[in-house]
């Protein structure tokens, strides 16, 4: 797929100039590279289907620019949109630096969604309490829901990726029971089930309002504090990765298991605080929706969350910075689908195509990114040896 | 409890087997070979939506047959990710499952003219009696009564499986791909192959099951109507052991388990419980046997693990 329409590294260059350039620097220009042949592939591609339908690639692109990005209000509604997909994008990372594969990211944001609805129908208080309690209360339900599948894998072996699938399926039925008996709303003329209106104290303040922008930012783009705090989240885990003893030991755990042990690491402590405080950002993904947009946790509840998490996250790399910007790309196809509606006589569905093709390209070109390095680090190895032998004999 | 109720609960029962056994057949198939296949569910997805368009259109056995097809074509995504790059497994199969929703959104829009559902009402095939099971006195004949024939398809299906696997050279070659593919190829078989193989009936059967429930269970496309049912398919096959006898019992019993809310409210302690808590029942006893709590479950050896070929090249 890709790989073809990359330009093959330079196999024949003289060993010197190879080994003269640093070696991060040499693994950052494949990643690049990886990255600008994967989108290339997926617009060209993209492109292929767009002339299918009789209509114009540039065109289409162009719209899809400017429709998210033209008026603050689109900015907004892509911020709006790139909110819960960066907390559940980091989810998933935090839990893949160190080995795990936390699939559960939508059954943990489900759970969180249910016990933060409990905190906000069911205690009165003002707002400046009872909004961090119904947060807490969202990040303690998914971090319960993500202990079940991170003490087994630590206590029992049980692979997460299975027991974390099985867990969605739990989340959907549970919600499912909690909004028919305990959380069902005694008012009456609703069609659907759904829970009591949240009360003001805990409901989610936008953001328009604070930087003096209402009148640019209608209320109807649902741009919350929660923006930034995803912002701050991002950079905490960078922080927590690069920066602390635990993101240390999380690393490498995740890429070299037997010798972190033999380091003195307990592989089991490390994953499972990583995969708690994988549950606890997995918390954050439902709220802007719940507290910022609905008002109200009914059956319809906005789904799917947690697996575009897991696409954003493979898109950005697993890196904090990757993956803001993955997630503002999904922002910006989001709001863009509406300007293809309006300007052409494509079905708007052709950016879900489109993030599909992007995922499907940059997972194989990233994959043989890797191994292209993989094989660069070990010809310089070999050359390292080969002088060393040479100024030993010498 | 009256028998009827039995006897209509089962026949639910029998349909959601039906789905849940294809499926995980085609799972066992691409596990086998090797290749981690949680991407059901999202084959099962494209099942459904190009199934329905082919059943309106051609009618009933051209919309299985195309749902199968294109289950088929779009299992290769995953195969090419998986064998030809190497991409890990779970990686490609949580990709497929993505990519599933939004092109189903997709074919719908440009089939039906909505993303989320088609007409009601598709084509689906005369429905028949099983002779001597369906005159069972009470209710209980109902429950083969008025069935889709792909039902008694499927359970026949178990024995042609069965010969594959066990008789045949292609199966023998499968099952030592997925166990021990150093050893596969010492012995001058090439692993790829088999693994496209694999990987292949799984996205052919689990296409057939979602073009099955879009064409015969529901007579209709919707958005979501899988229901996670691919991953029950995952865990009857994990439950299952990889082995067809046993995951056509595991199927059963998840079948059933999702009949229940629908038809045996009045059952003794099982009626008892709310609907949702026996809907989750196949994801529980999945994680307590995963969890080695009852025995121990034995994936494919070499299942989930890149092999990279003849020379590590």
């Amino acid at each position: 797929m890709a790989v073809d329409t990359r330009p093959a590294a330079p196999p024949a260059q003289p060993a010197p100039a190879r080994r003269a350039r640093r070696p991060w620097l040499d693994a950052l220009l494949v990643q690049v590279v990886a990255v600008v042949a994967a989108f290339l592939f997926a617009a060209l591609v993209g492109a292929i289907i767009i002339m299918l339908y009789g209509e114009s690639p540039f065109f289409v692109y162009a719209t899809l620019w400017e429709f998210s990005t033209a008026r603050l209000s689109d900015v907004a509604r892509v911020l709006e949109q790139a909110t819960p997909l960066i907390f559940s994008a980091l989810a998933v990372a935090v839990a893949f630096k160190c080995g795990l594969f936390n699939i559960g990211v939508e059954g943990q944001y489900i759970v969180g969604m249910m016990t933060a609805t409990m905190a906000a129908v069911w205690i009165e208080l003002p707002l400046s309490i009872h909004l961090p309690l119904v947060v807490l209360a969202a990040v303690a339900g998914s971090m319960v829901w993500a202990f079940v599948p991170a003490i087994l894998k630590v206590k029992t072996g049980a692979h997460e990726v299975v027991t974390t699938i099985m867990m969605n399926g739990i989340a959907v039925s549970l919600v499912a029971w909690a909004l028919l008996n305990p959380l069902r709303t005694s008012e009456t003329g609703f069609v659907d089930l759904r829970s009591d209106r949240f009360p003001d104290s805990a409901t989610m303040p936008a953001l328009a309002p604070s930087l003096g922008l209402e009148e640019q930012i209608p209320a109807s783009a649902h741009l919350t504090w929660l923006f930034p705090l995803a912002l701050l989240a991002a950079l905490w885990v960078w922080f927590l990765l690069n920066r602390t003893r635990l993101g240390y030991e999380a690393r490498a755990v995740g890429s070299s298991p037997g010798s972190a042990e033999a380091g003195g690491i307990s592989i089991g402590a490390t994953q499972l605080k990583v995969f708690l405080i994988s549950g606890a950002l997995a918390g954050f993904v439902g709220l802007n929706y719940l507290l910022g947009d609905a008002g109200f946790l009914g059956i319809n509840y906005e789904t799917t969350l947690g697996f575009t998490g897991i696409a954003v996250a493979f898109l950005g790399r697993n890196h904090p910075v990757g993956i803001v910007l993955a997630a503002l790309l999904f922002g910006v196809l989001f709001r863009g689908e509406d300007g293809v509606a309006v300007a052409t006589d494509l079905p708007r569905e052709i950016t879900v195509i489109l993030e599909g093709l992007l995922i499907l390209s940059v997972v194989v070109a990233y994959e043989i990114a890797r191994r292209v390095q993989l094989r660069r680090e070990a010809e310089i190895r070999r050359e390292v040896e080969v002088e060393g032998g040479a100024h030993a004999t010498a | 409890m009256p028998l009827l109720d039995l006897g209509a609960a089962i026949a639910i029962g029998l349909a959601y087997f039906t789905i849940i056994y294809l499926t995980g057949l085609g799972g066992l198939f691409s596990e086998r070979s090797g290749i981690v296949n949680i991407g059901l569910e999202g084959l099962m997805i494209v099942g459904t939506v190009m199934g329905a368009w082919g059943a309106i259109n051609w009618g009933p056995v051209p919309g299985l047959f195309i749902g199968a097809i294109s289950g088929l074509l779009f299992a290769m995504v995953h195969a090419v990710a998986t064998v030809t790059f190497r991409v890990d497994h779970i990686v490609s199969g949580v990709v497929i499952n993505v990519v599933a929703l939004g092109l189903a959104r997709f074919l719908s829009q440009l089939f039906f003219g909505s993303s989320s559902q088609s007409t009601s009402g598709v084509p689906n095939f005369d429905t028949i009696d099983i002779p001597l099971l369906s005159s069972l006195p009470g209710g209980l004949g109902r429950a083969f009564q008025d069935m889709s024939p792909v039902t008694p398809f499927a359970f026949l299906l178990l024995i042609p499986v069965i010969f594959v696997l066990s008789r045949t050279r292609f199966g023998l070659r499968l099952r030592s791909a997925g166990e021990n593919p150093e050893a596969t190829r010492t012995l001058g078989v090439r692993v790829a192959p088999l693994r496209y193989g694999g990987v292949g009936i799984s996205g052919t059967l689990a296409g057939l099951s979602g073009a099955f429930l879009a064409i015969e269970v529901n007579a209709l496309y919707q958005e979501g109507q899988t229901q996670g049912l691919g991953f029950i398919a995952l865990a009857a096959l994990i439950l299952g052991n990889w082995s067809p006898t046993r995951l056509m019992i595991g199927a059963l019993l998840f079948g059933f388990a999702q009949a229940i809310p629908l038809r045996l409210d009045d059952a003794p302690v099982i009626g008892a419980l709310p609907d949702q808590f026996v809907r989750m029942i196949p994801y529980v006893v999945t994680i307590i046997a995963i969890a080695g709590f009852v025995g121990r479950v034995q994936p494919p050896a070499a299942a989930g693990k890149a092999y990279e070929g003849a020379g590590g090249a």
